[in-house]
C-alpha cells in the first residue's frame, strides 16, 4: 500500500487527515512484517503506529502494556471508532476476563490489550493457540530494560515470547522515555533486525520551575497558600506528586484542612476507588491530585495544566516521564519541582541503596527453594524475610537465572534451576553506580542555570536544536517561598489536629479502626518515645499524653468505653502501663492490669514479615478473669504500632470472650522501615 | 530455547502430512532430512520458502503444501505456548539437536518423534539405559524383580526408562531414586499436564537424577491411546528392555486381551530388539513364558540369562493337540475340555483345521478330529 492509500483508509477508520512523516516511516515497516522500536514523546501518536496497521491486518494485534489505566483508555477510544477491542487486566472480574477471552478465540476482536503478568495464566494461553494473530506491540518498551526508569520482570516473558516469533511477524516496541543506553538495550533483546526510529522530545509549551526550599514546611506553606489562585488562574487542575504514600497522606489532610478541593491516590487503593479517582481526574473533578508516581502514566488527559513534585524523583528520566503528562494538549502548562537540599536526597538515595537486601538474604532464598518447591508466603517464612524484600530478591534471581516462577494450579512456585551459575552481585554494584549517577544529574537538573529543557532533553538522547526558552533559568520569573507568622500558625494547628488512622477491621472480630497521635518519623513525637524506650528518659513526656488525649477525642469524640486495657509489654517495662494509667484517670475509664501474656513473644520488630509477626503473637494473650469482659466497650492502648498485628490478636481474643466492642490507641504509628 | 522452537512444534503437531501409506511420520522425517541434512537449511527457513520451491525441492504434494501452509500460520500460535513451556523450565529438543537421544534415533528410524519435551537433567538421555516394562498389577514376585533390575541398573550406571504408570514402571522408578540412580519418566499424556509430578519430584529433578520427557502435545491430557503411543518411545530410548511381568488385561467390558506390556513386547520383537523376561515361578499365571517362546531372552530373577536348554518350556497348541489325539479321537467339545480352551467352540475349530497333521471326519452324524493318516479303529471294524 501506499502512503496516499493508507491515509485514505486513515481518514475513513480514524477520522485523521494524515501521517506524521515519522508514523508513516513506522507504518511502513510494520505493514512490511518487521521489527521496530519507536522513541517518541507523550502526545505523539505512537498508539496510531499500531492501531493503523491493526485495522489493517486480517488477525488480532496483541498489546502488552503494564498499565491498566493506558488499556481501559485506548480501549474506550476505539470502540468509539467502532473497532473492536478489548483489554484483560486484573482489575477485571474472572468472569469478564473469561468472556472476552471466548470472543478472542472466535475471532472477534481485532485489538486485545493485556498485561504481560497475564502470560502466567493457563487460560490465556489456551486462547493463543486458537486466535488468529498479525502482531504483536510492547507498550512502555523501556520496561525491557534494567536500565531503564522503570524495569519490570514480567516483561522478560514478553521478550523470550517475541525471541520465538516467527520472521515475518511485525512487532512494535513504543516508549516515550529511553536514552541511549536504554534503547541498545531493547534494541538487542528484541534483535533480529530491529529499526529504531526516534523523535525529538521537546515540549515546548512546558514552563519549568525548581523552587529551593529550607523545610517541609515550607512546600506544604507555599502550596497551601498558593495552590488555588495558581490552578485558578492556569483554569484547569493538575497533580502533585509526593515522594511515599505517607506524604500523600499528610499532604491531602492539609489541603482538607484548607479547603482546597483535592483528593489523595496511591497504588494501595482498590480497583474501584483507582477508577472512580482516574474518571474524576478526566472530568475535572478537583483541582489537584495528590498522589505517588502511581498515577498519570497512560492516562490520556490532554488538559492537565500543572504537575508539582514535592520531592525529586530518582533520575532525569522519572522526572521526564512523569511530568511528560501534563500538557498534551500543547497548551502552557506549569512544571514546578521542590527541592531541600538538607533533606530530599535521602528519599531516593534510599531507594537506589535500600532498593536490595542484603546478599546475606539473597543466599537465604536460594537455600530455602532448594530444599524444596515452595510459594512466596513459605519462603518469606523461612528465610524471615519482608514481603517487598523477597520480591526484590525473587526479581533478580530469575533475571539472573537461578530462580524460576513456575505456576502450579493457580499458585507461584519458585524452582531452583539446577546448574545455574552463582549470584553475580558485581551487576548489582554496576546498577546502584548508574543509579547514583543519575540521581546526581537530577541534582544537577536543580541546580543547573542552563536551561532545563535542554538539560533533559539532553539527558535522553536528543541532541536537537531549539529554542529553549520555557524555564526559570531562561525568561521565567523565579518562585520564591515567603513564610508568614500567619501560615506557620496555620500548619502548627494542622499538625496538632491530625490523627493517623489504624486500620484494623477484620472480618470476625470486633475491633474498630483505631487512632494514633502522629507518625513516628514525622515530628518531634518518634524521638521522645525513643529516649523513654531506650535511652533511660522516663516515662513519656506529658505532650504526648495531651497529644493522644487530642487524638482520642478527635476519633471517638465522647463514645462510651467500660474499660481500659493496655498491651502487656515485651521489655519496656512499666511505660504503658504508667502511661495507660494517666489515660485512665483523665478519661475516667477504669482500666484493668490482667491482660497477659501466656508465653514469652519476641519483640515484633525483630520479624520482617505479617506471617511472622502473626505468629508471634498468635493465641498469645490470655485475660485472667474473661467474665468480667462480657459485653464491655474496651479502649486498647500501646505506645508504638507497625503492622498492628498484636493489637489484632488482641481484638480477636477479646471478641472471642464477649468484648462488643475494642478500640485501639496508640502514641504512633510507624511506617514501614521506620528505625524504632 | 531455541528461537526455532514454535516451528518445530507447529511442524510436529499441525502438519498432518500423511502419505498413500498413511504413515506422515515417515515423511515428516524424510522431508527434515531433506532440508536439515541435505540442504543445509534451518528449519525457519524452510517455512519461508514458496510453495513452488516447496513443490519442486521436496517433492510435495498439493496437500502435503496446503497442511504445511496451515501448519505455518499456526507458528505464531506456538510461540505463545514455546513462551510458557520455557517459562516453566521444560526444553523443546527438535530431532536435529545434539542433544536429542542417539538411542531413539537408532532405535525408532523415520518413526522417531521431531520433538521431545523434557524437564530436568538431559545430559540422562546421552547415558546408557535399560527400561523396565510390566503390568500394572503386577505381582509381588514382578515387583521384587522389578527392585533387583533397577538396582543393578543404578549400580552400574545405567539410566532407567519407565512408563510412570501402577505396578511394575512405578516401582522402577521408585527403586532407581531409592538406590541412587538415574531415571526417565516418559509420560502418556502432555508435559504441562504433569504438574503433581513436577512437585513430587522436584527434588530429585533438581539433583540431575530424573528426568520428565514427553512426545506429545504440551497440553494433551492423559489418554489410552497415548499411553499405547508411549511404548515404543521407552523401548526406543532404552538400550536393554527387561519385562517382569505380562498379563491380560480385561476391558470395561469384560473381555479380556493381552495386555500393554504383551503387545509392547512383541513388538520389539518384531523391531529385532533384544527383550529380557523374567522366567516365571511354575505357578505364575501371566504371558511371561509364551514371550520366550516367541524370541525373548529368559532371565532369572537377578537378570541373569538362563540357557535356552534349562528352560522348561509350556507346550504349544500344536503339541497339546498332537498328544491328546494321537490316544484316540475326540470330538471339539472334548477337545475344549482337555486342553481347556479360552476361546470358543467356533475358534477352537478353526485353529484345529489350521493344522497340517489333523483331519476333520464325520461319522454318525458327529464331527471328529483325529490325527492324519492314523486309521482309527471303531467299534465294528
Amino acid at each position: 500500500m501506499t502512503r496516499r492509500e493508507t491515509e485514505i483508509l486513515l481518514q475513513r477508520t480514524f477520522k485523521l487527515p494524515a501521517f506524521y512523516d515519522e508514523q508513516w516511516q513506522t507504518i511502513e515497516r510494520i505493514l512490511n512484517g518487521e521489527r521496530v522500536l519507536l522513541i517518541e514523546k507523550t502526545g505523539f501518536g505512537k498508539s496510531l503506529c499500531f492501531q493503523f496497521p491493526a485495522t489493517v491486518f486480517k488477525g488480532a494485534t496483541v498489546i502488552f502494556s503494564p498499565l491498566i489505566a493506558l488499556m481501559r483508555d485506548q480501549v474506550k477510544k476505539l470502540q468509539l471508532l467502532g473497532i473492536s477491542a478489548k483489554c484483560i487486566n486484573s482489575g477485571q472480574t474472572a468472569e469478564e476476563n473469561t468472556q472476552i477471552i471466548e470472543e478472542a478465540k472466535r475471532g472477534r476482536i481485532k485489538f486485545l490489550y493485556i498485561a504481560p503478568e497475564r502470560q502466567e495464566n493457563s487460560e490465556w494461553i489456551e486462547a493463543t493457540q486458537q486466535m488468529n494473530l498479525s502482531m504483536v506491540v510492547v507498550d512502555e518498551a523501556h520496561c525491557i530494560s534494567v536500565w531503564g526508569h522503570d524495569f519490570r520482570p514480567s516483561f522478560q516473558r514478553i521478550i523470550n515470547l517475541v525471541k520465538l516469533l516467527p520472521q515475518g511477524m511485525p512487532v512494535l516496541a513504543t516508549t516515550a522515555t529511553a536514552t541511549k543506553r536504554v534503547e541498545n538495550d531493547i534494541a538487542a533483546q528484541i534483535g533480529n533486525g530491529i529499526t529504531v526510529i526516534r523523535g525529538n522530545l521537546m515540549r515546548d509549551n512546558f514552563k519549568l520551575f525548581v523552587v529551593k526550599v529550607n523545610s517541609e514546611d515550607e512546600k506544604l506553606i507555599w502550596l497551601g497558600k498558593n495552590i488555588e489562585t495558581f490552578a485558578g488562574k492556569l483554569g484547569g487542575t493538575g497533580i502533585l506528586y509526593t515522594g511515599t504514600r505517607v506524604d500523600t497522606e499528610i499532604y491531602s489532610k492539609w489541603f482538607n484542612y484548607l479547603n482546597i478541593s483535592s483528593t489523595s491516590y496511591n497504588a494501595g487503593l482498590d480497583t474501584d476507588s483507582r477508577i472512580a479517582i482516574e474518571n474524576g481526574l478526566m472530568n475535572n473533578e478537583w483541582k489537584c491530585i495528590i498522589s505517588t508516581n502511581a498515577l498519570g502514566m497512560g492516562i490520556d488527559k490532554p488538559d492537565i495544566r500543572f504537575i508539582i513534585h514535592t520531592q525529586i524523583p530518582q533520575s532525569p528520566i522519572h522526572y521526564y516521564q512523569e511530568i511528560g503528562r501534563a500538557g498534551r494538549d500543547g497548551k502552557p502548562s506549569y512544571i514546578i519541582l521542590f527541592y531541600n537540599p538538607n533533606e530530599d536526597r535521602k528519599l531516593p538515595e534510599a531507594f537506589i541503596e535500600g532498593g536490595r537486601p542484603s546478599i546475606r538474604k539473597y543466599e537465604k532464598v536460594i537455600n530455602v527453594v532448594k530444599t524444596g518447591l515452595y510459594g512466596e508466603r513459605e519462603i518469606i517464612k523461612q528465610a524471615n524475610l519482608q514481603t517487598t524484600e523477597f520480591r526484590v530478591i525473587k526479581a533478580d534471581l530469575i533475571e539472573h537465572k537461578i530462580l524460576r516462577e513456575a505456576t502450579y494450579g493457580k499458585s507461584k512456585k519458585y524452582e531452583f534451576i539446577p546448574n545455574s551459575q552463582s549470584l553475580n552481585t558485581k551487576t548489582f554494584e554496576e546498577l546502584r553506580a548508574a543509579k547514583t549517577k543519575d540521581l546526581d544529574k537530577m541534582i544537577e537538573y536543580v541546580e543547573t542555570t542552563g536551561s532545563r529543557m535542554k538539560f533533559l532533553c539532553d539527558f535522553l538522547g536528543d541532541n536537537s536544536n531549539h529554542n529553549f526558552a520555557n524555564c526559570d533559568n531562561t525568561g521565567e520569573n523565579k518562585i520564591q517561598v515567603v513564610v508568614t507568622p500567619e501560615w506557620t500558625a496555620k500548619l502548627q494547628d494542622f499538625r496538632e489536629n491530625y490523627f493517623p488512622e489504624l486500620i484494623v477491621e477484620g472480618r470476625g472480630s470486633n475491633i474498630v479502626n483505631g487512632v494514633a497521635a502522629s507518625y513516628y518519623g514525622v515530628s518531634n513525637v518518634g524521638s521522645a518515645i525513643h529516649r523513654s524506650k531506650y535511652e533511660n528518659g522516663g516515662d513519656f513526656p506529658d505532650f504526648l499524653l495531651r497529644l493522644t488525649l487530642k487524638a482520642f477525642r478527635k476519633k471517638f469524640g465522647n463514645e462510651p468505653f467500660n474499660l481500659i486495657l493496655y498491651v502487656p509489654p515485651t521489655k519496656s517495662g512499666s511505660l504503658v502501663k504508667n502511661f495507660a494509667e494517666k489515660l485512665s484517670q483523665v478519661l475516667k475509664i477504669p482500666i484493668s492490669h490482667v491482660l497477659q501474656k501466656t508465653r514469652e513473644t519476641k519483640e515484633q520488630k525483630i520479624f520482617e514479615n505479617s506471617y511472622l509477626k502473626a505468629e508471634n503473637v498468635s493465641g498469645a494473650f490470655t485475660y485472667t478473669n474473661p467474665s468480667e469482659i462480657v459485653g464491655k466497650k474496651i479502649l486498647l492502648f500501646d505506645d508504638i504500632c507497625d503492622s498492628c498485628a498484636t493489637i489484632k490478636e488482641i481484638g480477636k481474643y477479646l471478641t472471642s470472650i464477649g468484648a462488643v466492642k475494642i478500640a485501639p490507641l496508640v502514641i504512633a504509628k510507624t511506617v514501614g522501615g521506620d528505625l524504632v | 530455547m531455541n528461537t526455532e522452537t514454535a516451528y518445530w512444534m507447529a511442524l510436529e503437531h499441525e502438519w498432518g502430512c500423511s502419505n498413500a501409506t498413511g504413515n506422515g511420520k515417515v515423511d515428516k522425517m524424510n522431508i527434515v532430512i531433506k532440508f536439515f541434512h541435505e540442504k543445509q537449511m534451518s528449519i525457519a527457513d524452510f517455512f519461508q520458502l514458496s510453495k513452488e520451491e516447496w513443490k519442486n525441492e521436496f517433492a510435495m504434494t498439493d496437500l502435503q503444501i496446503y497442511n504445511l501452509e496451515k501448519a505455518k500460520s499456526s507458528v505464531p500460535n506456538y510461540a505463545f505456548l514455546a513462551e510458557n513451556l520455557q517459562n516453566s523450565g521444560i526444553e523443546v529438543i527438535p530431532v536435529v539437536s545434539a542433544d536429542f537421544s542417539k538411542t531413539l534415533k537408532k532405535n525408532l528410524k523415520t518413526a522417531t518423534p521431531l520433538i521431545l519435551y523434557i524437564k530436568g537433567n538431559k545430559q540422562i538421555l546421552q547415558e546408557k539405559s535399560i527400561a523396565i516394562v510390566g503390568s500394572r498389577d503386577a505381582s509381588d514376585v514382578a515387583l521384587q524383580f522389578t527392585d533387583n533390575i533397577a538396582k543393578r541398573a543404578s549400580k552400574d550406571y545405567k539410566v532407567v526408562v519407565s512408563g510412570f504408570a501402577k505396578g511394575v514402571d512405578k516401582q522402577a522408578l521408585d527403586s532407581a531414586i531409592a538406590y541412587k540412580g538415574q531415571s526417565i519418566i516418559v509420560l502418556p499424556q502432555g508435559i504441562l499436564t504433569f504438574e503433581s509430578g513436577f512437585k513430587t519430584y522436584y527434588k530429585q529433578i533438581l539433583d540431575g537424577d530424573v528426568l520428565v520427557l514427553s512426545t506429545f502435545h504440551p497440553k494433551a491430557g492423559w489418554a489410552k491411546e497415548l499411553a499405547m503411543a508411549r511404548n515404543p518411545i521407552i523401548y526406543g530410548l532404552a538400550k536393554e528392555i527387561y519385562a517382569a511381568e505380562s498379563k491380560p488385561s480385561k476391558t470395561r467390558q469384560g473381555t479380556i486381551t493381552k495386555g500393554g506390556t504383551y503387545s509392547g513386547v512383541m513388538d520389539g520383537l518384531k523391531r529385532g530388539r533384544t527383550i529380557f523376561v523374567r522366567q516365571p515361578e511354575p505357578t505364575e499365571k501371566n504371558d511371561n513364558l509364551f514371550l520366550i517362546q516367541n524370541g525373548a531372552v529368559a532371565i532369572d530373577f537377578e537378570g541373569n540369562i538362563i540357557p535356552t536348554d534349562q528352560i522348561e518350556m509350556p507346550k504349544t497348541f500344536a503339541e497339546k493337540i498332537k498328544e491328546i489325539l494321537s490316544k484316540g479321537r475326540l470330538t471339539t467339545k472334548e477337545i475344549h475340555d482337555k486342553i481347556k480352551f479360552e476361546k470358543s467352540d467356533a475358534v477352537l475349530k478353526k485353529e484345529l483345521e489350521k493344522l497340517d497333521f489333523v483331519e476333520r471326519k464325520k461319522e454318525k452324524k458327529k464331527n471328529y478330529f483325529c490325527l492324519k493318516g492314523i486309521e482309527e479303529k471303531g467299534l465294528f471294524n
